[in-house]
């Protein structure tokens, strides 16, 4: 059987059923960008933290979050199991195999988002918020049913967007779907400095000049990430390297820390030094 | 994305409601003379306001004028979804070489499969140096996971990042060599054999240019 999920019933006793947690769901509008990748990575380095943390996989019918974090085989219930109270809440958290304080609550795979309610999702975020200090909520691509599922029980969001003038685009639609209720911040992903400094692929300030947000963070195009994302272990977990860095500064950020722009960070990254020292060869 | 959205005077969604004819929301792409159009989403509006048979009767009114007509489906497998594979008779599965991209190509070509529509395969970002080092999987490997034929390999290129922004789609660029790519998979889809870039064996940037002189 697997492990008890300690960390709830513990605290169900001690602390009062009122909604504390933070809710925040991870979107996008374009597919492709990283969602997953981000949500799987902010929830270890949130969890690297000491503090619980609940992964919600939205994405009704093409889960990916179990993937990533390497979960796959743990996956015994699902949200909707949950919603339709076929399963308790506790049985259907999985505890993640590498941070302690997370847990990973799986979407359906052989289901339609249409058959999520949003009342009992929003409830459900509810009782999550209850559990955990953060409840991160990985958002389908697309503003149709599975968006507004994974929106409803958020009070903040983090948007996801590559340097792409599509991307920037369906970002630009999905803040203004939000509104000013949710606070988004936003997370540049897949930036390649060498392409942006040949001014081949549109900067950060580019980005953000259309956007207009709070930046939060700034990951790096790296090859490591989707070998870690591949393998089921997000490179979060890494002590060392600039990507996990850049998550753990993301996690410091959302929890409050003054940290400094994430622009500054970029300089004389890890691809501008492999880019001069291939300089010979450009 | 391909540099024409200042000229969008109707959309999909007027189509469908009857508001102009097909002809008048069609815009013209000059550079490639009167051979292609685009038909324009509605940006304002929700995907819930065609219904699947609306949107199969205007790819039938397109296929009437055109001898191909591309759908652009969104992500996901939700009602936008439903709409875009109403009116096909034929569909193309874009994926990465990624183990949760992949894991989502099976779900829709399942669903596709469903409907019996034919399936052909494109991968899309396909990084040959992670595949040479086995950090990524191989064009063999994907096409094998998803059992479908293979339509075309585009390698992740800084030329796509550079021109999808600034509007000018890379076929109209003769000199660079995903335009050839390009225009394998197009000779494909009219039926012709042609053969495949190899970009999974060593040497990979020897064939590279090897494939660029050989057009």
């Amino acid at each position: 059987m697997h492990e008890p999920v300690q960390p709830l019933h513990s605290d169900v006793s001690e602390t009062p059923a009122t909604p504390r947690g933070r809710a925040i769901v991870i979107t996008s509008g374009k597919g492709g960008v990283g969602k997953t990748t981000t949500t799987a990575n902010i929830g270890h380095a949130l969890a690297r933290r000491g503090v619980r943390v609940a992964l919600v996989d939205a994405d009704i019918g093409l889960r990916n979050l179990d993937l990533v974090l390497g979960l796959e085989q743990r996956v015994r219930f699902h949200v909707l199991d949950v919603l339709e109270e076929k399963v308790e809440l506790e049985d259907a958290l999985i505890a993640d195999k590498y941070s302690p304080t997370l847990y990973l609550l799986a979407a359906a795979q052989a289901r339609e988002k249409d058959e999520v309610d949003e009342v009992k999702m929003k409830a459900l975020i509810d009782r999550l918020r209850e559990l955990f200090d953060y409840v991160i909520i990985d958002s389908p691509a697309g503003i149709e049913q599975g968006f507004k599922n994974a929106v409803i029980g958020a009070q903040e969001a983090i948007v996801v967007c590559t340097p792409e003038v599509s991307a920037v685009r369906d970002v630009d639609r999905v803040v203004g779907l939000l509104g000013n209720a949710f606070r988004p911040q936003l997370i540049v992903n897949r930036l390649r400095p060498q392409l942006v400094k040949k001014g081949k692929m549109l900067s950060v300030e580019d980005v953000n000049a259309i956007l207009r947000l709070p930046l939060l963070g700034v990951i790096a195009d790296e090859p490591e990430i989707i070998v870690s994302t591949n393998k089921g272990m997000p490179i979060a977990l890494q002590d060392e390297g600039a990507t996990s860095a850049a998550y753990r500064a993301i996690a410091a950020r959302l929890a409050g820390e003054d940290i400094p722009a994430p622009t500054v960070e970029m300089k004389d990254s890890f691809m501008d030094r492999l880019g001069s020292f291939f300089g010979g060869r450009r | 994305m391909l540099g024409l959205e200042k000229r969008i005077v109707f959309d999909l969604v007027e189509v469908v409601e009857g508001r102009c004819q097909l002809r008048q929301a069609l815009i013209k792409d000059k550079r490639f003379g009167d051979t292609l159009s685009i038909l324009p989403a509605a940006q304002t509006r929700d995907k819930d306001a065609v219904t699947p048979e609306q949107f199969s009767a205007v790819v039938a009114q397109a296929a009437e004028h055109c001898d191909f007509v591309l759908v652009d489906c969104p992500a996901g497998i939700e009602g936008g979804f439903r709409n875009a594979i109403a009116g096909v008779a034929e569909a193309i599965v874009v994926t990465t070489p990624e183990v949760s991209a992949i894991r989502d190509a099976d779900r829709v070509i399942g669903k596709l499969v469903e409907r019996s529509l034919p399936i052909r395969l494109i991968i899309n970002r396909l990084r040959p140096e992670m595949v040479r080092t086995q950090d990524m999987l191989s064009v063999e490997d994907v096409c094998e996971i998803l059992s479908a034929e293979l339509l075309g390999v585009i390698p992740d290129d800084e030329e796509i990042i550079d021109t999808t922004n600034r509007g000018e789609p890379l076929a109209l660029n003769p000199t660079s060599r995903l335009a050839v790519i390009y225009d394998k998979i197009a000779r494909r889809l009219e039926g012709e054999i042609v053969p495949f870039t190899s970009f999974d064996s060593p040497g990979f940037f020897g064939r590279l240019f090897g494939s660029l002189k050989a057009g």
